[in-house]
């Protein structure tokens, strides 16, 4: 009898450092609600689409979250400039998320990610299915030749 | 002499041998011995009547005296030229162009002659004549009343006896019992010893006046002539002049051996003195009846055995001949050699087996019984040396004949038949050409009835209808004959090479050509063309005629086609078609074959159809993956949309902190 080792599941690893990557998340948002309230308080209301999609995107890596995320993180630059400009209080970030503006643009900005997290896939299948189709007719153009040339010699036609 | 292949496409009649010219208007059958005759004109005859003896196919003419015979003899209508031509309908015939005789047959009508005229114009021309052909090794074997010509007060001439197998015309009266017997084309070349026993009966019947034996049958007359004895049962008690009556006792010997030779012939007075009186035979108190036919001693004994199959295999394998023979003729020992030849069988063999063993032992009892006897095989009575003409017969005629020629061969009978009879047979040659047969018929590789009897008859036609109406005796005029029938024949329904043409291309040449004369059987040669029928073609125009061919090149060339499709390349096909097409305007086989075959480009064009398979089955494999790959794509679609819509998002961000940063 040999020496038997016991190998741990493959997952557990992944498994493992994502939740110390979420531990980690925790602590970044947790140190920043403590120690910039008002800048939370803007981005959680501006980035709340993307807290949204990421509840809802199960799909691993989240990739829909990620570019909706990234997208309304663009439309939030300019706001949180703007907060930073006026005394980074709650006071500022209320007069900014009375601006419907603002927040009509960072949440369009999200809309805009989602949309082409969507859209971005299907135009890629149609660009593959062109290109395969492009392949077939070359490859059905050179088997019709193999096959005049070859054709009686025992080839089988399609 | 000269022989020359019949000229295609020329206008007018043939020449026969280059030089001879016939005219069909002007009949001389009363000169041709039984074949139709013609007049003939040509450069040597100075005078000279010609006349041109039409031989038939069925009748081959005899190759061995044609091409032995080629100075003149006196007092014989020897062969000037031969070759073959044209029937008067425009059927396959050849010709003999011999010398027209002088003055009308002897039957025409028989007349009483005196002794000495016997002698001087008949015996001594005819005895020098013979004489003559048995120092070439040659005979005559148609010495008869309407073959023998004589001008009176001159020498009589012996007719052409050249265009048909020997003896073929003989009628029984003339022919020893031991050659009439046989069928009429089988009865061989014989010995100068036949002639000189015609030459015997035509003195008697020119001595008597008449016929002897008028109006009755072949079988009588064989009958009789055994059982009396020749010179009694043709001269009875009828007065002949002493001389002649003495001559002609030996010349009508039963045995050949006691017949004066031809040169004692010329000198009769000496002849006479010559006296070899055979043993009487024993003759038994009562007959021994076989079938219709009475035997009262061993030779008529042979000849009823011979005669009627049936009942003498009965007699015989029941043990009444034995005890006949022992009882009836009191010859013992003869009665214990019949005995064993009979009983020489397959025990236990099948039905067919036991029917050749009964029909061996019956010829080996003939045999024994009677040593001078031919070789007989179920009622086919012939002599070995005339196998070949009466198979060519027999294939035109009596299928029964072939049947048990055939057989004989199959089984080597003649060897067997004489080592019966070894004083009377040279038994190692007979035994070696039996083997030759045998092996001609059998060949694994080109063997065959049609192989043996071309073979045996070296002038026997190709029997090709395609050759319908020429004469093709030889492998050297068979291109000739192909291109004339490829500007008759349906070229793209008939194949230029038949089955009898292969068979007559294989008698007729080497044996190394054996292994593609199998093959194009194998490829049942008039229905399908191959390349092995290609190559005998190519052979034959290389060997036997260096011109072009041009008609039977093209022939080959529409028949090219399955040759051609052995080629895999589409491409190479269409151009190696027209590459036929324009060398058979030159009319070459050769440079056809060697684009057909050419080895190493069929090495090259095998090895690029293995790559376009393999590229092919690569094509097939890579469409089958496209047209099942939609998942994978939709995959592969939704990972990269995904990535990319990310990818715009990072960029805007970028550029959004860029512009930040930037003020």
């Amino acid at each position: 009898m040999g020496k038997r080792t016991s190998k741990p599941p493959r997952a557990a690893a992944p498994a493992g450092r994502e939740r110390s990557l979420a531990w980690l998340q925790g602590l970044v948002v947790g140190a920043l609600v403590t120690l910039a309230t008002s800048t939370a308080l803007l981005l959680a209301v501006l980035l709340a689409p993307a807290m949204v999609a990421f509840v809802f995107d199960r799909a691993p890596g989240r990739p829909v979250a990620r570019s909706v995320a990234l997208c309304g993180m663009a439309a939030c630059v300019g706001p949180e400039l703007a907060l930073w400009g006026v005394g980074h209080d709650l006071a500022a970030v209320a007069g900014l998320l009375a601006d419907l503006w603002t927040v009509g643009v960072a949440w369009t900005a999200c809309a805009a990610g989602w949309l082409m997290a969507e859209l971005a896939p299907i135009g890629m299948r149609a660009v593959l299915d062109a290109l395969g189709l492009a392949r077939a007719a070359r490859l059905r153009s050179g088997r019709a030749k193999l096959a005049e040339e070859w054709g009686s010699g025992g080839l089988p036609d399609q | 002499m000269a022989s020359a292949p019949i000229p295609s496409g020329q206008a007018g009649p043939p020449l026969i041998g280059g030089l001879y010219s016939i005219d069909f208007g002007r009949r001389m059958d009363w000169a041709g011995g039984g074949l139709p005759a013609f007049g003939a004109s040509g450069p040597a005859a100075a005078g000279l009547p010609l006349m041109a003896v039409q031989a038939t196919p069925r009748y081959p003419p005899r190759a061995a005296v044609l091409t032995a015979l080629t100075v003149p003899l006196d007092g014989v209508l020897g062969p000037l030229a031969h070759g073959p031509g044209r029937g008067a309908g425009g059927e396959a015939a050849y010709y003999l162009i011999c010398p027209a005789p002088a003055g009308p047959p002897l039957g025409a009508p028989v007349r009483a002659w005196n002794e000495a005229a016997l002698l001087e114009e008949v015996l001594r021309p005819a005895a020098t004549a013979l004489q003559q052909l048995d120092s070439l090794g040659l005979t005559h074997r148609a010495i008869r009343l309407d073959n023998v010509f004589h001008v009176p007060g001159q020498p009589v001439e012996l007719g052409a006896a050249w265009a048909a197998p020997p003896a073929l015309r003989q009628p029984a009266l003339f022919e020893p019992p031991y050659s009439a017997m046989c069928i009429p084309s089988g009865r061989g070349d014989g010995a100068i010893a036949d002639d000189v026993y015609a030459l015997g009966v035509l003195l008697v019947v020119l001595a008597l006046g008449r016929l002897p034996l008028d109006g009755q049958s072949d079988a009588a007359i064989i009958r009789r002539k055994l059982a009396m004895g020749s010179f009694t049962a043709l001269v009875g008690d009828q007065r002949l002049p002493p001389l002649i009556a003495d001559l002609v006792r030996g010349m009508l010997a039963e045995d050949p051996e006691h017949r004066p030779h031809p040169s004692l012939l010329l000198s009769p007075v000496t002849a006479r003195t010559r006296r070899l009186a055979a043993r009487p035979a024993r003759r038994a108190q009562r007959p021994l009846v076989i079938g219709e036919t009475e035997a009262w001693d061993a030779r008529t004994l042979a000849y009823a055995l011979a005669a009627e199959p049936d009942p003498g295999g009965q007699a015989l394998h029941g043990g009444a001949v034995v005890h006949w023979v022992r009882r009836g003729l009191g010859d013992s020992a003869l009665a214990a050699r019949v005995d064993d030849a009979v009983r020489h069988r397959h025990a236990g063999a099948e039905d067919e087996q036991r029917s050749s063993a009964a029909a061996g032992g019956a010829m080996r009892a003939i045999a024994v019984l009677d040593p001078l006897a031919p070789l007989v095989w179920r009622s086919t009575a012939l002599w070995p040396d005339g196998l070949g003409t009466a198979l060519a017969d027999a294939q035109a005629g009596d299928q029964a004949v072939l049947g048990a020629l055939t057989e004989m061969v199959n089984l080597e009978s003649a060897g067997s038949w004489a080592s019966v009879r070894p004083e009377r047979s040279d038994t190692d040659t007979l035994r070696s050409a039996a083997r030759a047969q045998r092996g001609w018929l059998l060949g694994r590789n080109a063997g065959g009835l049609a192989r043996l009897t071309y073979s045996l008859n070296p002038l026997l036609p190709c029997a090709s209808p395609l050759l319908a109406g020429c004469w093709v005796a030889g492998l050297a005029e068979l291109p000739a004959a192909l291109e004339a029938a490829s500007w008759t024949a349906d070229r793209q329904k008939v194949a230029p090479l038949d089955g009898p043409t292969v068979d007559f291309m294989a008698a007729r040449s080497e044996r190394r050509l054996d292994v593609d004369v199998a093959d194009a059987r194998e490829a049942d040669a008039g229905i399908q063309f191959g390349t092995a029928q290609f190559r005998l073609l190519a052979h034959l125009q290389a060997r036997h005629h260096p011109a072009p061919l041009p008609g039977l090149a093209a022939w080959v060339a529409a028949h090219s086609g399955p040759l051609i499709d052995g080629w895999e390349s589409r491409s190479r096909r269409t151009a190696i078609a027209a590459h036929l097409q324009e060398l058979a305007q030159t009319g070459y086989l050769a440079p056809m074959l060697s684009v057909i075959e050419d080895p190493p480009g069929r090495s090259a064009d095998s090895a690029a159809a293995q790559r376009a398979a393999e590229e092919l089955a690569r094509i097939d494999a890579e469409l089958a993956e496209i047209a099942s790959g939609g998942p994978a794509r939709e995959e592969a679609a939704i990972r990269f949309g995904q990535e990319i819509a990310a990818g715009i998002g990072l960029t805007a961000l970028a550029a959004v902190l860029v512009a930040a940063a930037l003020g």
